[in-house]
């Protein structure tokens, strides 16, 4: 961790505990949450997004702001079928976004129904709105032409010892399947992949949700939080996703710095405002994930919205 | 694939395990803190939950909650995590070695066979009707390197072997199964199972389908009671396998428990698997099952051959995670600096 960062967090954290959690609403004012509205987002995503659950991760480092069941949100297993920094390739050689409009240089871009990202030098990424009203996102295909280079020699392990075994299992009923790291299914149908469990916490200082990403192997064994990167898109990349501490899990986890977050936030509910859509607080959460699906483009987490986004006020 | 498999064996996909971080930090420190040199079994609790994506199964998952609480009680999970629908509770042993030599050493035949005893014993005595969970019992061995910060590790998942195996009828989505009706009754069903609290973490359940379509999901212990007025009862689990062609790991107990506890060699089960976190009918599968065993078989002295140790990317050894970099003291005065 860099010296700057870490008398940020130092401050940060004296800060923390030195003000008293935020109880005044500014969810539309400033695009930030008050920990009961983190409360009632988070409800409502588990609500609607069952593979999402509350959970409340090692009693040491437990926040007394919030309550001891529902200190963070959790989805597991998640699957990232590419690279993020693959798939940016890819995207720019077929030649990438269209700019619709650029007024301050805070243009909406059309997509191709691709994950995008924005030419900008800011770190806030704005997600275009008319992609919010998905339904169902395109799974994901895999681009078979990257993953040629790819090995699994990653993991330190004694697997190559071998066995003086006294396990002598043949068993007709097992299914045997070939053991090959594939990103599409093979004729097995069996799929390895890079899965994910991703978290979110609330940030006290800054006010706002925080992801944080954990990765596995194909294997299903722990990545190392550089190989995290691989799969945030790559503005993002050692910019605004760090690797740091987890507030409730032990270890170190890469994590989106939610800095700009609330100014985004802001900017999104604004859009929503001006088209006569009245955002509601629990919807907060689904609109913070599309946001992030910017961040992380090929990590295939829940947010799906089948529903309105707010209360249309016309 | 689907309904082509008239007579073949039926074959199960098995179980994957993961481990969260979380637990090799807190067996760190109930090691040095409490457990010492005991190398007594630990229980644990293992969390599953259905196939929530269609190309992807889902695991055995260890946890920091998995293991016992330092204080000596035996869960530290609060009241609020009972019934959580993406953590089913599994009962488990764990073994940890105090070196590398005993942790090879292990007798680990006769270990897989003391924990499929177990659920052998349970069949018999009924308590599976009272904590389903027990047909999915499993086992892990393990050697925690203190001083290299690393941890040799081994999962058995025990299922009891019929002999000769299963056969498969056959095996197609469960939305081919079931009338238009009956299938909006029964995801409707299986939604509702799955967010209630009191039922959201009960793996096996009874699905009966009444003649006036009306799907009910029921508890294995109301076997008895749901045969009246039904016409047809399938025997559901949740399955971590997402496979359009094999169902997963847990119906193999499930099956030996069936044949052994109501004499049925005609089997109809349901793999519910989810998309999104809700029930999905085509991923699902509806299967039939035979099984003909001699009589003696049904006796409780006749305890069947167990398998079910987990390969390592498709190799008999054990798995190894090295954490220096969370957990060496100079390491992270280093990346602190």
């Amino acid at each position: 961790m860099v010296l700057s960062q870490k008398i940020h967090e130092a401050f940060k954290g004296t800060v923390e505990r030195i003000t008293s959690p935020r109880t005044v609403s500014a969810f539309k004012e400033k695009g930030v949450l008050s920990i009961n509205e983190f409360i009632i987002a988070g409800d409502n995503l588990v609500s609607k997004c069952p593979t999402w659950s509350w959970e409340s991760g090692e009693p040491s480092k437990r926040k007394s702001y919030l309550p001891a069941d529902k200190q963070f949100l959790i989805t597991r297993n998640v699957p990232c079928l590419r690279r993020a920094a693959s798939v940016e390739e890819e995207y720019e050689a077929a030649g990438g976004e269209v700019l619709l409009d650029n007024e301050e240089n805070d243009g909406w871009l059309a997509t191709h129904g691709k994950p995008k990202e924005r030419k900008s030098d800011e770190d806030d990424n704005l997600p275009s709105m008319e992609t919010l009203e998905i339904s169902k996102r395109n799974t994901i295909q895999s681009i078979s032409s990257y993953f040629g280079g790819e090995e699994e020699e990653d993991i330190p392990d004694m697997g190559e010892y071998n066995e003086p075994d006294n396990l002598i299992e043949t068993d007709p009923a097992t299914l045997q399947t070939a053991y090959l790291v594939a990103h599409e299914p093979d004729d097995d149908n069996i799929l390895r992949t890079r899965t994910y469990d991703i978290s979110i916490t609330y940030d006290k200082y800054y006010q706002t949700p925080r992801v944080w990403l954990t990765g596995y192997d194909e294997s299903r064994m722990l990545l190392q939080p550089e190989l995290v990167l691989e799969d945030v898109s790559q503005d993002h990349a050692r910019k605004t996703v760090t690797v740091e501490d987890h507030p409730h899990l032990p270890g170190k986890h890469a994590s989106v710095h939610p800095c700009r977050h609330g100014a985004v936030m802001k900017k999104i509910i604004d859009v929503l405002m001006s088209r006569g859509v009245e955002p509601e607080v629990d919807k907060y959460l689904f609109l913070f994930l599309k946001f992030m699906a910017s961040v992380i483009p090929t990590i295939e987490y829940d947010y799906t919205m089948d529903f309105d986004l707010g209360s249309s006020s016309n | 694939m689907a309904d082509s498999g008239r007579g073949t064996i039926l074959q199960f996909a098995p179980f994957q395990s993961s481990v969260d971080e979380g637990f090799w930090h807190k067996l760190s420190s109930l090691k040095l803190n409490k457990l010492r040199l005991d190398d007594s079994p630990i229980p644990i609790t293992g969390f599953y939950a259905p196939c929530s994506h269609p190309q992807l199964s889902n695991h055995l998952t260890l946890l920091a909650e998995s293991l016992p609480d330092e204080s000596g009680e035996e869960s530290s999970s609060l009241p609020a995590s009972q019934g959580n629908r993406n953590r089913c509770p599994v009962p488990g042993i764990l073994l940890n070695t105090n070196t590398l030599e005993s942790f090879y050493a292990l007798d680990k035949q006769s270990l897989l066979k003391a924990e499929a005893n177990k659920i052998w014993d349970d069949i018999y005595s009924g308590k599976v009707e009272e904590d389903t969970s027990v047909l999915l019992r499993f086992l892990v061995i393990s050697f925690a390197d203190l001083k290299k910060w690393s941890f040799h590790y081994w999962f058995a998942f025990p299922a009891l072997v019929l002999d000769p195996p299963a056969t498969l009828v056959n095996l197609k989505p469960a939305s081919q199964c079931f009338t238009s009706e009956e299938a909006e009754f029964l995801s409707r069903a299986c939604n509702e199972w799955r967010s209630m609290s009191s039922t959201a973490d009960i793996p096996f359940f009874l699905v009966s389908v009444g003649s006036d379509s009306i799907v009910t999901i029921r508890h294995l212990r109301e076997w008895e009671t749901c045969q009246t007025n039904v016409q047809k009862v399938l025997f559901g689990f949740y399955d971590p396998c997402h496979l359009p062609s094999n169902p997963g790991w847990p119906l193999r107990n499930y099956l030996a428990y069936i044949y052994l506890r109501w004499g049925l060699g005609k089997i109809h089960f349901f793999c519910y698997r989810e998309n999104r976190g809700f029930a999905d009918l085509g991923l699902s599968l509806v299967g039939e099952a035979e099984i003909s065993l001699s009589p003696g078989w049904r006796n409780h002295q006749n305890m069947p051959n167990a398998v079910g140790w987990e390969l390592n990317r498709g190799k008999k050894v054990s798995r190894c995670i090295s954490l220096a970099k969370t957990m060496d003291p100079t390491r992270l005065a280093v990346s602190a600096a």
